[in-house]
């Protein structure tokens, strides 16, 4: 029975057979093997004693796992929205043009997010060089006192926030763009003949119609930025890194640079479950608000 | 004389769209200051005050930073990566994405549901037991260790897949069958010639992406010599130290091919984008 | 050619039960058309011969071979897809050579039939141009030559002309009544209209709901129908339907006219009580007494050959009668109408026709 079955599914079996083995090994195994590795206490590389979940109890006496969910969560608040936010505005602006300029205004604003996190890194640290940055230049043009940006704690985080914000704006423009285009222009008229002004037709007619991509967009932002950690721990050399630290940063310090495997797999397994709780709550939330994303 | 008040008058409108533009060019402004920095001697770069264009124009620096440091090995590693997780992700994924629409076998919904499902799990958390994998696998410093892990990013692209299949009008399918086409060959001779265009997109996209990820490479490399160019330029600082126009030279080298792809394929770079934020969640 | 025999055929989706004991035959070189409106199962059934859906229960012969587990490419029928479904990204003689090459025939041969077709259908010179290139007119001349270079023992047309638009599907009906009496093929020709139904059909199955209406030749069906979906779906303008009563005169069978007038019914049998009775436009007659139904002309359709009269009867409902071209009747004027008795239709409740019109031919 079975060879028979094998031999009507032999097809579609030899076509998602590649997929289902490299994904067993790199995605199924190791997963599995991180909630083994967290009960352990195991270095990076060899082997551990079982521990039970005496690697999470210690995580709730755990400072640093602390600052790493704030700085986690300062970042996300600061970049989520204000992201979407920016990217809609521009979206806005960029839909009113066509043909060529639109084409070019498109590409202007979209080539940062082509750059890699290295360079995207090596440009802005030069600019907000504290001797020599252009960006200092143009603070003292504003009065204002010269900061050295990556080394204070106040105002790392804003400062990386602003810095993903425009170097991913480009992604999330491109989704509002096409969004704003499926809204069809007949609509448009017809709100003018029914004489409604700018920001009521935004109000009624744009921002409803647009919610399901805004709630997209969101959504998408928000899982990224939870797992944040190239421009973090960039930007954080020759800075305050165990004050700024994420939370991919903190698996990474505790299993890379401390050598505790088994207890950085905890936290690993820590952020999971709030990455796949965050995300199932906020799809419900977003449903809720009125419009679920397309499935 | 007031327009009305849904059409803003015409002067307000060039106002828009001349503010649009300036924004933009504002926007691409840290990079093109990047390159301007990189083209400008050492001591000119380091000077108290601001100039906006090189008073001495010079590629010294890259020329420098391509045979004083290690970036050819590293363009190579980053080439031979990008080259090989966009081809297994695109190869496969395409065999499973077209399985998954048009073919009927048992268990094709729970297997479209755990692609589904993998979409929420947070690749990032993976990086210890992937270390740990690679390294047990004496994979690591390889190009093997190095692309594995980062063929993570299957979901999207089958069901960008499975949806474009899904498109497909079943006509054709029927028609092949009709014709005496074997399961293969309507997968080969009728399907697959369809989906050139944006397997060409998806291929750009993921090629730009791995080209660009660092967190992976950064991990996996533990040798200079077997660092992609992201890794490359930011961790080596023997090669440039605090020479600032340097690293900047460094930082445009690793970013030109990606940025040359993207110029040559906004399009089909745009349309991959869009496909696969439209089946995200 | 062969011919096409379904046998007890029943198909369910789930628990639902599409198609029940059907029996039909499709006769040797016989153009046989499945007429009804979406959902009367018509498409079903032709996907049934062609092996696209499943055949649940009974059989499929085709030229004596059992066909219902075999997959479709080998029961030798072509299919004409409604959409023609011709591969994009091949040419025309590509989507020509597709099937061909698959059963493996040599080059040659191939060649020998593209070129053959592509005469019968005078689109030799169109061979190199891809579908993209072509118009919806050539696009199916393509669909058909892909169809005929199977050689197939029949062809199977899913509702090939209603992406055309009026004035090429007048010209194209008239191209695929050539080509069958050409090639004297087996057709089984699914369609909705039923005007292409009247013009190309050898016999009609009329289908509703998913069950067989009536089976007959076009006249048949018109002048005869068997249910009162068939007389009011085959016909245009459609057929009148006015209730009437049924009553005995001394021996004789009959109804009560509109008017009062009992019209005698020869060949009636078993009607009792209150009946439908159906009457075409053409053949209701306007006369100055002795009426069947006297009422009011409403709206006026002058149509150049002929006149519709829309007319709201007096003791009935609004009808439509034909009149001459050059009628002159206005709106408002009165008019005495008198039926044709041989081409009454008499229908019960249960919708089936208790007379058959003498009309014979």
């Amino acid at each position: 029975m079975i060879s028979k079955a094998f031999k009507s599914y032999w097809f579609p079996l030899v076509l998602i057979v590649p997929f289902l083995a490299i994904y067993g090994l790199i995605f199924i195994y190791p997963t599995i093997s991180m909630f083994v590795l967290s009960f352990t206490d195991a270095p990076l590389i060899g082997s551990g004693n079982f521990v039970g979940l005496s690697n999470y109890a210690r995580l709730f006496h755990d400072p640093r796992l602390l600052v790493a969910l704030w700085n986690t969560a300062y970042f996300v608040i600061l970049s989520v929205i204000p992201g979407a936010a920016v990217a809609l505005l521009i979206a806005l602006a960029v839909q009113r043009l066509s043909g060529r300029l639109q084409a070019a205004v498109m590409a202007l604003f979209f080539l940062p997010f082509i750059v890699p996190v290295s360079v995207v890194y090596l440009i802005w640290d030069w600019i907000l060089n504290y001797q020599f940055g252009i960006g200092m230049h143009w603070l003292d043009a504003l009065g204002i006192p010269r900061v050295p940006v990556f080394k204070t704690v106040t105002w790392f985080m804003p400062a990386v926030a602003i810095i993903t914000i425009w170097w991913t704006c480009g992604f999330s423009l491109l989704v509002f763009l096409a969004g704003l285009r499926a809204i069809p222009a007949e609509i448009y008229e017809a709100a003018a003949l029914d004489n409604a002004s700018r920001w009521t037709t935004f109000r009624r007619i744009t921002w409803p119609l647009l919610w399901p991509v805004t709630a997209l967009v969101l959504t998408i932002q928000l899982i990224l930025q939870l797992k944040i950690f190239d421009q973090v721990y960039l930007f954080s050399t020759g800075g305050r890194p165990n004050d700024t630290v994420v939370m991919v940063q903190y698996i990474f310090q505790m299993a890379f640079q401390d050598d505790h495997g088994g207890r950085a797999a905890a936290v690993a397994v820590t952020l999971f479950l709030i990455v796949i709780v965050v995300t199932l709550v906020e799809f419900q939330l977003l449903r809720l608000a009125g419009g679920a994303p397309k499935k | 004389m007031k327009g009305s008040r849904f059409h803003i008058s015409r002067v307000g409108a060039w106002l828009i769209t001349s503010l649009t533009v300036l924004i933009a060019l504002a926007w691409v402004f840290p990079l093109c200051w990047g390159v301007i920095s990189s083209l400008k001697p050492e001591d000119e770069v380091v000077r108290p005050y601001i100039e906006l264009w090189p008073q001495t124009l010079t590629f010294d620096h890259y020329y420098t930073a391509l045979t004083n440091s290690l970036i050819g090995l590293w363009y190579i590693n980053s080439l031979v990566t990008a080259v090989g997780v966009t081809s297994i992700t695109i190869f496969s994924s395409m065999l499973c994405g077209y399985a998954i629409s048009q073919l009927n076998f048992p268990g094709r919904r729970y297997l479209y549901m755990l692609i589904l499902a993998c979409f929420m799990v947070p690749t990032q958390t993976l990086i210890i037991n992937h270390f740990i994998l690679m390294a047990n696998m004496h994979l690591l410093n390889t190009w093997l260790g190095m692309i594995l892990p980062q063929l993570v990013y299957y979901p999207v692209v089958i069901i960008v897949y499975k949806q474009f299949f899904d498109g497909v009008p079943k006509e054709f399918r029927e028609a092949a069958l009709m014709d005496n086409a074997s399961e293969w060959r309507i997968f080969y001779r009728v399907y697959m010639p369809m989906n050139w265009g944006i397997t060409t997109a998806l291929a750009i996209v993921v090629f730009i992406w791995t080209w660009n990820n660092f967190l992976w490479p950064f991990l996996a490399a533990t040798q200079n010599e077997t660092m992609t160019v992201p890794v490359g330029i930011t961790q080596v600082y023997n090669a440039f130290g605090v020479y600032i126009a340097r690293r900047l030279a460094a930082a445009v080298l690793a970013a030109l091919p990606v940025v040359l792809l993207y110029l040559f394929f906004q399009r089909q770079v745009t349309q991959a984008i869009t496909l696969s934020a439209g089946i995200k969640g | 050619m062969s011919d096409i025999k379904l046998s007890n055929v029943s198909k369910t989706f789930g628990t639902v039960s599409v198609i029940d004991d059907l029996t039909l035959t499709v006769h040797s070189g016989e153009f046989l058309v499945l007429l009804g409106p979406s959902g009367s199962g018509k498409t079903t059934i032709l996907r049934m011969i062609a092996g696209l859906e499943t055949i649940d229960k009974g059989t499929l012969e085709i030229g004596g071979h059992r066909c219902e587990s075999l997959p479709p490419g080998q029961r030798q029928v072509a299919m004409v897809f409604q959409n023609y479904a011709l591969y994009p990204h091949m040419s025309v003689s590509g989507n020509m050579a597709f099937g061909l090459e698959n059963i493996g025939l040599g080059k040659a041969e191939i060649a020998a039939r593209i070129a053959a077709a592509a005469k019968l259908l005078e689109m030799t010179s169109l061979l190199e141009r891809y579908p993209a290139q072509l118009s919806g007119g050539q696009r199916q001349r393509v669909a058909i030559g892909r169809a005929i270079v199977k050689q197939p023992k029949a062809f199977l047309f899913d509702e090939p002309l209603s992406n055309l638009d009026a004035a090429l599907r007048v010209r194209t009906r008239v191209e695929l009544a050539q080509l069958h009496q050409r090639l004297k093929s087996t057709v089984v020709y699914v369609t909705h209209d039923q005007t292409e139904a009247m013009t190309l059909a050898d016999r009609v199955v009329v289908l509703n709901n998913r069950h067989v209406e009536q089976i007959g030749t076009p006249m048949e069906i018109y002048h005869r129908p068997a249910t009162r979906f068939v007389a009011g779906f085959v016909g245009s303008p459609a057929m009148n339907f006015i209730q009437v009563k049924t009553k005995l005169n001394g021996k004789k069978i009959g109804i009560v006219a509109p008017s009062g007038k009992w019209i005698a019914l020869p060949g009636a049998s078993n009607i009792k009580g209150d009946v439908e009775l159906g009457i075409r436009p053409e053949s209701i007659n306007i006369v100055d007494r002795d009426a069947d139904a006297t009422g009011q002309v409403k709206i006026i359709e002058r149509l150049g050959e002929r006149t519709l009269l829309h007319v709201q009867l007096d003791k009935g409902p609004l009808i439509i009668v034909q009149d001459s071209g050059l009628s002159k009747l206005n709106i408002n004027s009165p008019v005495k109408l008198k039926f044709n008795v041989s081409q009454i239709s008499l229908f019960g409740p249960d919708g089936k026709s208790s007379l058959r019109s003498a009309a014979s031919k």
